[in-house]
């Protein structure tokens, strides 16, 4: 028991520098991918709830799709793909294949925020004399985005995790460095142990922010 | 003021309203009354287009109104409605909530809005919380801001949809009182409502919905005291 202690914690000690770096890695591909699902998620949340069939095929064409397949065999279509076409970095394709597979996940949580706020909310605005536009951004969204704080914080936590899959193109982010550590040092159990415990400081770190933060918004308001 | 003619409503195969009448005349109060599911709800969301009829017409202040080509958005600002589950804006303060569609809709300035807005939850004895969330206050609170910020929009009639039925016993009085006052000053009403000692005292005109039709309109009188059609006496019964 000690013994592996020791190992591990010899592992942990000459790799932070590598981990401290790649946490970055992670970090920014985590970020890109929830602010880029964030925006490709509300577009077609807003073409869901358009009326516009043609939108709402285009948008359940999408989702269907994105959520019907793995995110592994979107990194690498994404990648094989694009360089085909355009020249970029893998980090960049890896990043990007994230945003467009939360897009999809993101779409559905504005979606059902945007329809789970009470039909009486909207009848209250519209028998006020306001119209569709403005009963929409003063009513029905500033009421879905606080319903949809909790799920988009769990997505969140769930990019996070999932951004190790970019391991597969070769990005340098905190699985594929302990991947390389395991195959170099031989030690592949202390190796995996150490990125598990990277994973679980940060998911721990943001449920604690999130908790925090929809806290904070629930003042006074619910 | 509200001219309703042989309005027809349907939810799918239900035909909920039968060909209804129904003038009301400014400054009168008119009371709704019957079982559940008569359709006396519906004929209340038909007059602030929330339901579109499928047959007749409704004229608001002289003006017959065509749902495909008028302004919807422009009539129902000038119809007031209340709703049973009060439906305040829980993101916004009770004063923001009242004035919300003065600045939005008739894009008053902020300061003339406040001094509205504050003058009419003076009305309704609420102005000690006009900062507070709406989910702080008691039923009959919310219902009564609920009130004001109807009234905000200076509506040329309102519209009551069981203003009280939602709401604990002992608060029922505050929001009726509210809605006499009102009544006293000479707004027009249309009032859903099962409170009987409401409908005696303040309605000009109590009018029985049964299966979607009009089956009795009278004075409190003559409603209570010498009922037409046997269905509004056994409802009668049934209420007192």
């Amino acid at each position: 028991m000690f013994e592996l202690f020791g190992t591990v914690f010899e592992v942990f000690m000459r790799t932070y520098p590598g981990f401290l770096e790649a946490t970055v890695v992670t970090l920014q591909l985590t970020a890109i991918g929830v602010i880029l699902g964030t925006v490709i998620g509300l577009v077609f949340a807003l073409m869901k709830i358009s009326g516009s069939k043609i939108l709402q095929w285009i948008a359940n064409v999408y989702i269907t799709v994105i959520r019907g397949t793995p995110l592994i065999v979107q990194i690498m279509f994404l990648y094989f793909g694009i360089v085909e076409i355009y020249t970029m970095s893998n980090f960049w394709a890896g990043a990007i294949a994230l945003g467009v597979h939360n897009g999809a996940y993101i779409a559905e949580i504005f979606r059902g925020a945007i329809q789970g706020v009470d039909p009486g909310q909207r009848e209250a605005s519209m028998s006020l004399g306001m119209n569709r536009k403005q009963t929409m951004q003063r009513i029905v969204f500033p009421q879905a985005l606080r319903r949809s704080i909790p799920p988009l914080g769990n997505q969140f936590i769930i990019t996070l995790k999932d951004s190790s899959l970019v391991y597969i193109i070769g990005v340098s982010e905190i699985f594929s460095l302990a991947n390389r550590e395991a195959a170099q040092s031989f030690q592949p159990f202390e190796s995996f142990l150490v990125v598990a415990l990277y994973y679980l400081v940060l998911v721990m770190i943001f449920t604690y922010l999130l908790r925090w933060y929809e806290n904070r918004l629930d003042v006074d308001k619910t | 003021m509200i001219i309703g003619e042989n309005i027809h409503k349907s939810f799918g195969d239900l035909e909920v309203l039968k060909g209804v009448d129904l003038h009301v005349q400014p400054q009168e109060v008119v009371v709704l009354v019957g079982v559940s599911g008569s359709g006396k709800s519906t004929l209340l969301r038909c007059f602030n287009f929330l339901e579109m009829i499928n047959e007749g017409s409704i004229t608001i202040d002289g003006k017959k109104v065509d749902p495909k080509k008028d302004n919807l958005t422009k009539i129902r600002a000038e119809v007031g409605m209340v709703f049973q589950h009060f439906n305040l804006f829980p993101h916004k303060t009770v004063l923001e909530n009242v004035i919300e569609a003065p600045l939005t809709v008739k894009k008053m300035n902020k300061e003339k809005a406040k001094k509205l807005g504050l003058e009419l939850l003076e009305k309704v004895g609420l102005s000690d919380k006009a900062d507070v969330y709406p989910s702080k206050l008691s039923g009959g609170q919310k219902q009564r801001v609920a009130i004001a910020r109807s009234l905000a929009m200076e509506p040329k009639v309102m519209l009551f949809d069981e203003p009280t039925s939602a709401l604990d016993p002992e608060l029922v009085g505050e929001v009726l009182q509210v809605m006499k006052q009102l009544a006293e000053e000479g707004m027009t009403m249309v009032v859903v409502t099962h409170e009987m000692k409401f409908a005696k005292e303040v309605a000009d005109r109590i009018i029985m919905i049964d299966q979607g039709t009009i089956i009795e309109s009278a004075d409190p009188e003559n409603f209570f005291g010498n009922p037409q059609h046997e269905r509004t006496r056994q409802f009668i019964q049934l209420v007192e």
